[in-house]
């Protein structure tokens, strides 16, 4: 069953959205059972925004920040970014394959127990040769765009390489012609400069553009590397060589997130949690990426730590143009830091809408509970608090029609079938 | 309101290779019966090591400076080890913040419940029997200095010790076989309790055998005390079961009807006679060793009970007691005598550590064993608590005196050591090289102090006395019946078997406290089995086993997420009420506890800032310190810039010398650089420890970020409430 999720996405096409999530899908083998941890999501962010995601642990959220950036291979659906296909999974297109099988083979299963009694009839025999070349004209197609996601998924990164590579002989070849005989000093140099640029081009990967903040400072930094090492890494894979300039970018980084130069040289261990923090922020921002994933950056810190996490992210929001998808389960800060938030329960997105109308007008019984569920330093308001449970089982009735993500009012999107739409219409007063 | 806890001028610090952490300095709060305090901070601030050493399980390097910790009339700084397991776990339980790490991977869920259980089961049935006999002793020792060279009273004193031990032992004897046999109904009921739910969830249960079974136990439950008034539904309900399974067909969809019924007859019961009122053994004890041909059968356990008091009243108990009363007051008396006799002693000695310098250890330990020996005296033998502070005395002036003989040695060594890696390491600058090590701090113990300390220790105990001898006037007659229910306990702790089922129900029924959903099949699971919030409720659900007086929660929701959270404390709420509980709440998040505290100690760099209730701290914050907590937390109307606070706790290696918060408070004065505030009340529950409370401090408003939050929270809580 693939949802219609089409939707969700906008329609213009504009070139501001950034990352284009279509019906992503992530199961894990668990012996014999399938576990889908991410099941039919669907959403993009723009350029510049920050989308939070907000869901309880296990509810998927993480896997989906780790599938975008290529952790794991996606089982099904395409990650678009910047309209570059960087991850697609083979489920649908299987799925369509088996479907079609199902399908003609009933029928045609059908028709040729008429033909053995009736053999005569060549009627039936075109029917049924009919069947199975329509059969195998959807699975060859559904092959090849398997064939092609498979291709983009796996050499996107060396296409994109080669891409840049071609781009810069084109600039760089009739000039270093030129250069060659007329002026070979400059010849000289404009080669140097052409070799480094080739190699770095030659090197660098397009998955980078994004990059990861991980939940806990302490175990996602390598203890018996410095500073200098860690922030410098991805420069150095990516084939930067000059030391002076990496220890520049090094500096120039650590002044970015709040931390001096003397930083550079220490261990780890030797900063406190929040600088720690920081150190993993230095590392994601040094390769200058275009939208980061922070994943529960602040869960993992005390709570004027958090705020000085969550200030530096917002500057160098502001400073850099970045696009975060911003993951965690604490809400206030979620409704603080971002300005449109999907809830996700158990694989699947279930509301998606900008913050002030998520937390104005939430509709989907889950965010509802997860709403009643957030402690406010307000005494008075706690003792009087009524906190509501959420019970899939109780709440919703799916046995007349499916449900599906679909936009309850414009840009607020709830996971319900038809009676529940018209429900949370009414709710809204539309 | 009653005080459970008192922390009295607390200070930890730790040893570290770096110097000595001052995790903890001079810290005073109270805990009272059904109250829940909350202490928040950032970490380091030393809220987890304050209630670590309430527990009693500091790590290795901490030590305990100074200060008291007073629980139930005890400091439990000084009292010894064992007198500490008696308490932790038991009456003070501790909940901590990573529920996986603090349940064993490899032990099934049922097993970590009971373990303790069963445990402390055993150890007390030894120890009971030890201090019975003990206590008996002591008190012939002193009936018999009582009556003196009189050999009449001695004989009919021997007599009297003589019976009292034999019937104790007859009631021993009886209230053993009625244990048993209540064991046994107890098991019955869960035996049955399980073939009824095995049933229900459609396993195969094998109906003949476990009527067999049943009739067998039925069998082993018969006692006089226990089962004589209910042969008759007994017999009925065993013949009920045996007809039922003579002709019994076995059905592939479960139990059938009739025995389910009869089983669930039997279950009803059982739990009736599990629920009667327990005999009362030492009355009957004795009646049964005066009128050994007496049975019991079908008596009622009230008349009964009713009888044998007067019987026992009549020809024994009146007499005893009156002897005993003497005893009693001849021990009281005794040791009030000593205590006269020991004060002046402890004068001497106090005046004797003041005034003298003490580098003669010898001398002082001579002086302070004429200081044992008196305060030894002391100790009244027949009192059924024991006064830790005369116990203690020796052990705990004994380690103040080592530490200060130790330092004198210590002292200078360090000093030479940090004066010359010093010099090495200003040689080494002054060459011109890169030095990349630091020097080690010097560790020097504060002689003053510890003479101070010791000065405490005897003044403490010698002000006790003199508070004592004032009120000599004591209800001797009290303190007797006091010292017979002392027997009782002690006898009856002997023959209180747990036996491992019945632990098991008591685990399920906790865990049916706490909230876990068919707590049969999740007694017998695996913590990895278990999601984040179960694992917490089995963590709670050990902690309470053992009945606790004050729970201390470190943290208990920051690994869980916000509607596990609300669940978890939801629940402590509910135990709290239920139980009456004493609930320590440690954590970093303000807005956890406004649902929790009744009242909040806001802690930084091991001291209490600010202290009131949580409508105080909430709606009338005053300490900067509180507002920057507050400010840094984004609620749901928050738009504007978060207010964080700059910079990173002290290293408490070198805590300041002025206030701790001074280096990132934006309203600092000068004077917070130079001198440590004292706490400023503003009511009589509301006191913050800094200087812009003082009147001649410049007028500092509360931030905006603040005043505006709370105006809309009355608005909000005001709409909310009406």
């Amino acid at each position: 069953m693939i949802d219609n999720n089409e939707n969700i996405l906008s329609k213009d096409n504009s070139e501001d959205v950034l990352l284009r999530v279509e019906n992503l899908s992530q199961y894990f083998k668990m012996g014999r059972q399938k576990l889908k941890a991410v099941d039919h999501v669907s959403f993009d962010i723009k350029k510049g925004e920050v989308f939070g995601l907000v869901g309880e642990s296990g509810c998927g959220k993480t896997t989906t920040g780790r599938s975008i950036i290529k952790l794991y291979d996606i089982t099904g659906g395409n990650v678009y970014f910047r309209d570059r296909r960087i991850c697609a999974g083979t489920l649908d297109y299987k799925e369509a394959i088996k479907k079609a099988k199902n399908d003609c083979e009933l029928q045609i299963d059908l028709l040729k127990d008429e033909y053995k009694n009736n053999p005569t009839s060549e009627e039936l025999k075109d029917r049924i040769n009919k069947l199975i070349s329509v059969r195998d004209t959807i699975i060859a197609e559904q092959k090849t765009l398997m064939a092609e996601a498979i291709h983009d998924h796996k050499h996107g990164d060396s296409i994109y390489a080669a891409e840049l590579v071609k781009q810069l002989d084109d600039e760089y070849l009739p000039e270093l012609e030129a250069l060659k005989d007329s002026n070979p000093e400059l010849y000289k140099e404009t080669l140097k400069k052409y070799r480094h640029e080739r190699r770095v081009a030659k090197h660098s990967r397009f998955i980078t553009r994004i990059q990861m903040i991980f939940q806990d400072p302490i175990a996602s930094l390598d203890p018996r590397m410095t500073v200098r090492e860690i922030i410098s890494e991805g420069l150095v894979i990516k084939g930067i060589k000059d030391k002076e300039y990496i220890d520049n970018k090094v500096y120039e980084i650590l002044e970015t997130v709040g931390l001096v130069r003397e930083h550079a040289d220490r261990y780890p261990h030797e900063f406190s949690g929040g600088q720690r923090q920081r150190i993993g922020i230095a590392r994601a921002v040094v390769m200058e990426p275009e939208m980061i994933i922070a994943d529960e950056p602040v869960s993992a810190l005390d709570v004027s730590i958090q705020a000085q996490v969550i200030n530096l992210l917002n500057d160098l929001r502001k400073k850099l143009g970045l696009t975060i998808l911003f993951i965690a389960h604490d809400l206030s800060v979620v409704k603080y830091f971002s300005d449109r938030i999907g809830v996700m329960y158990f694989g699947k997105l279930v509301e998606l809408a900008s913050s002030d109308e998520l937390f104005a007008h939430p509709l989907h019984p889950y965010t509802r509970s997860l709403l009643s569920a957030i402690p406010l330093p307000d005494p008075h308001y706690e003792k009087g608090r009524i906190r509501k449970t959420y019970n899939p089982i109780a709440e919703h009735d799916y046995s007349v029609s499916q449900p599906s993500l679909r936009e309850v009012s414009p840009n607020h999107f709830v996971y319900c079938n038809d009676e529940e739409e018209l429900k949370y219409k009414k709710e809204l007063g539309l | 309101m009653e005080k459970k806890l008192e922390v009295k001028n607390l200070k930890i610090s730790f040893r570290t290779n770096n110097g000595k952490v001052q995790a903890v300095r001079n810290i005073d709060f109270d805990l009272y019966k059904g109250e829940t305090l909350a202490i928040v901070g950032e970490s380091g601030s030393g809220k987890s090591v304050t209630n670590r050493a309430v527990m009693g399980i500091l790590a290795g390097n901490g030590m305990i400076e100074s200060g008291k910790i007073i629980y139930d009339g005890k400091d439990l700084v000084r009292i010894s080890e064992e007198d500490m397991v008696k308490l932790r776990g038991d009456k003070i339980a501790m909940i901590f913040q990573d529920p996986l790490s603090s349940l064993n991977p490899i032990m099934r869920i049922g097993k970590q419940i009971t373990e303790a259980m069963l445990l402390k089961n055993k150890a007390s049935r030894r120890n009971s029997k030890k201090e019975f006999n003990k206590m008996l002793e002591k008190l012939k020792i002193n009936m018999l200095e009582v009556v003196g060279d009189d050999q009449d009273a001695i004989a009919k004193i021997d007599d009297y010790i003589k019976t009292f031990d034999a019937f104790n032992i007859s009631a021993l004897q009886l209230e053993n076989e009625y244990n048993v046999a209540n064991t046994q109904a107890q098991e019955l009921v869960a035996d049955v309790a399980d073939i009824l739910f095995e049933n229900e969830r459609k396993q195969k249960v094998d109906a003949v055998a476990s009527a067999k079974k049943f009739i067998k136990k039925i069998a082993r439950t018969h006692n006089v005390f226990l089962t004589s008034r209910y042969e008759n539904d007994i017999l009925n309900c065993v013949e009920a079961i045996e007809s039922i399974i003579s002709n019994y067909v076995s059905d592939e969809n479960g139990l059938s009807q009739s025995i389910v019924d009869a089983f669930s007859n039997l279950k009803e019961l059982y739990e009736k006679i599990v629920a009667e009122e327990k005999p009362n053994f030492f009355r009957i004890g004795y009646y049964k060793y005066k009128n050994p041909e007496e049975t019991f059968e079908g008596q009622d356990v009230v008349e009964l009970n009713a009888k044998t008091l007067a019987y026992l009243d009549d020809n024994f108990m009146k007499d005893f007691i009156e002897i005993e009363k003497k005893a009693v007051e001849h021990a009281f008396i005794k040791s009030n005598n000593a205590k006269n006799a020991a004060i002046p002693v402890l004068e001497e000695l106090l005046a004797y550590i003041k005034s003298t310098d003490l580098s003669d250890k010898k001398a002082l330990l001579e002086h302070c064993n004429n200081a044992y020996a008196s305060v030894k005296a002391c100790r009244n033998s027949l009192a059924t608590v024991k006064d830790s502070a005369i116990y203690t005395f020796k052990s705990s002036l004994n380690a103040e005196i080592d530490k200060y003989y130790f330092a004198i040695k210590n002292n200078p060594k360090e000093e030479a050591r940090f004066a010359k890696q010093t010099a090495k390491r200003e040689a080494l600058i002054a060459k011109g090289k890169t030095v990349d090590w630091k020097v080690v701090p010097k560790v020097i113990v504060d002689l003053q102090q510890q003479i101070e300390n010791m000065a405490i220790i005897i003044e403490d105990l010698k002000t006790k006395f003199v508070a004592e001898l004032e009120n000599p006037v004591i209800d001797f007659e009290a303190k007797s019946v006091e010292l017979i229910d002392y027997f009782k306990e002690k006898a009856s702790g002997v023959v209180n078997v747990i036996t491992r089922k019945i632990a098991r129900e008591k685990a399920i029924k906790l865990m049916e406290e706490v909230g876990i959903p068919a707590p049969r099949i999740r007694y017998r699971q695996y913590p990895f089995e278990f999601s984040g919030g179960m694992r917490q409720r089995i963590v709670i659900a050990i902690a309470l086993a053992a009945d606790p007086d004050i729970l201390i929660c470190d943290e208990p929701t920051t690994a869980l997420d916000v509607t596990i959270q609300a669940q978890i404390l939801e629940l402590i709420n509910k135990l709290k009420k239920e139980r009456d509980l004493s609930v320590i709440f440690i954590t970093h998040d303000l807005g956890v506890v406004a649902n929790m505290a009744d009242r909040i100690a806001v802690m930084y760099a091991g001291k209490i800032v600010e202290y009131g209730t949580a409508d105080d701290i909430f709606y009338d914050p005053r300490h900067p310190y509180t507002w920057a907590l507050l400010s840094s937390m984004p609620d749901l109307n928050t738009n504007e810039k978060l207010e964080s606070i700059p910079g990173t706790p002290p290293n408490m290696i070198y805590p300041p010398v002025g206030d701790a918060f001074a280096e990132r408070n934006k309203y600092a004065l000068e004077i917070d650089f130079e001198m440590q505030p004292p706490f400023f009340e503003i009511s009589d529950t509301h006191k913050a420890a800094t200087w812009l409370l003082h009147p001649d401090a410049p007028k500092v408003d509360t931030p905006k970020i603040i005043t505006d939050r709370i105006n809309a929270m009355k608005n909000y809580g005001g709409s909310k409430n009406d």
